[in-house]
């Protein structure tokens, strides 16, 4: 378990080192110019308003890994392979599956898991309400059914099914530099276990994130998440409530790639029955978010 | 299926349906068509002027050899159109502002849409 562990922040390591590596030719092909920019990937987990363009399409593998509960060793991740496409200039869609990788050794109320499998999948629609130059604050309202059929926290065998809902807003605050992005979410849950027992919970939450373009092709921004879960869909049987905090980073490595990479710490946070200052039963420890996307 | 779970596909559903209506109504509107050329990797003219509130049917002609790619993040749109070939790309009613446009084949190839 340990080597296992070990193996994915190599992996994690890897990763980072590929980007670093990948900034300095965008940093050195950057032009001098700084022409229009999408909003939607620069503010780590927080998403801005864009939609992308009609035509385009893109592919991504979009990974989130949590790591760490009150105790033991937790990795797990759910990685979107994720095919966007934009077929008008008001709506944009993404599909795919989601892999899972559950890690998870000697965490309270857990049992040991190791395994990678098939998590599920997910459908989602974008629809842009406002737009600059009409108005100075764009928003983008999205919808996203997703199917689970492992838990995302626990990675046992389930049925899940969930409607993630967001408000995703963004502000130029200085044209083509620095950006203002805010998220709203609500995301009620039905989940049906081994015992055939459905049991309902629901998160809603909100972001502010601030992010400034150094370069032409390089953005590096900071945010804060607030989140509240619930036993109910109807926000009614409050568990816990988190706040997450941290850096993140998008590049434009060419005219068609670009990768992100954001990092969330829970800096606070409440367990109903629990004592400490963290919620670590409904929310990981830290977040990490990863994702490669190529358009085509 | 659980009473949750039907509630959940309903918002779903309605969600979607809501965001394609004011779509189909801006698409209904009478359009008006702007020309624009390509030539030696420039545009001609580097500028264009068009009407704010109407759609807008932009015919992209290009007159070099080999492809281009014409795009805009603000427009929302791209295209390629082929060498010695005409485009179109039809774009939603806008609001006044200027609007960057490029050449995503020979990025910099550059022009300005204003909207008045």
């Amino acid at each position: 378990m340990l080597r296992r562990s070990k193996i994915i922040f190599q992996l994690e390591l890897i990763c980072l080192a590929l980007l670093i590596e990948s900034i300095t030719p965008a940093i050195a092909q950057g032009q001098s110019t700084f022409y229009e920019i999408e909003t939607k990937y620069i503010f780590g987990f927080t998403e801005g308003s864009g939609i992308g363009l009609e035509g385009e399409q893109e592919f991504s593998p979009d990974s989130v890994i949590s790591v760490g509960k009150r105790n033991g060793s937790y990795i797990t991740s759910q990685t979107k392979l994720k095919y966007e496409f934009t077929p008008n200039q008001f709506i944009q869609f993404e599909l795919g599956p989601i892999v899972s990788s559950h890690h998870i050794r000697n965490v309270t109320d857990l049992d040991d898991v190791n395994r990678i499998s098939f998590g599920g999948g997910f459908i989602e629609f974008r629809y842009l309400l406002l737009d600059r130059p009409a108005s100075p604050l764009a928003v983008t309202i999205a919808i996203e059914p997703e199917w689970h059929r492992t838990d995302e926290t626990s990675g046992q065998y389930i049925q899940n099914f969930g409607l993630e809902t967001r408000i995703n807003a963004d502000l130029e605050i200085v044209p083509k530099r620095l950006f203002f992005g805010f998220n709203l979410l609500y995301e009620p849950e039905t989940s049906r276990d081994a015992t055939d027992v459905w049991t309902n919970e629901s998160t809603v939450g909100g972001s502010a994130a601030l992010s400034y373009r150094i370069f032409p092709s390089v953005v590096l921004g900071a945010e804060v998440w607030y989140l509240r879960h619930y036993e109910t869909i109807g926000l009614s049987q409050f568990t816990g409530d988190a706040v997450y905090v941290g850096p993140n980073i998008y590049v434009q490595l060419n005219n068609k790639m670009f990768v992100t990479a954001a990092w969330n710490a829970q800096i606070s946070g409440r367990e109903v029955g629990e004592p400490g200052k963290f919620d670590l039963t409904d929310f990981s420890r830290q977040r990490i978010k990863l994702k490669f996307a190529f358009e085509f | 299926m659980s009473t949750s779970l039907r509630t959940i596909l309903k918002v779903a559903a309605l969600t979607a349906a809501l965001c394609c209506f004011p779509t189909l109504a801006a698409l209904a509107q009478e359009p008006v068509t702007i020309q624009i050329s390509i030539q030696n990797h420039q545009f001609h003219p580097r500028e264009i002027r068009g009407p704010a509130n109407v759609p807008i049917i932009l015919r992209i002609k290009n007159e070099d050899g080999t492809a281009m790619e014409f795009e805009s993040v603000s427009l929302r749109v791209e295209k390629v159109v082929a060498a010695k070939s005409e485009g179109i790309v039809r774009l939603r009613a806008l609001a006044p502002g200027r609007y960057e446009f490029f050449d995503d084949f020979h990025q910099e190839t550059r022009g300005i849409f204003v909207i008045q």
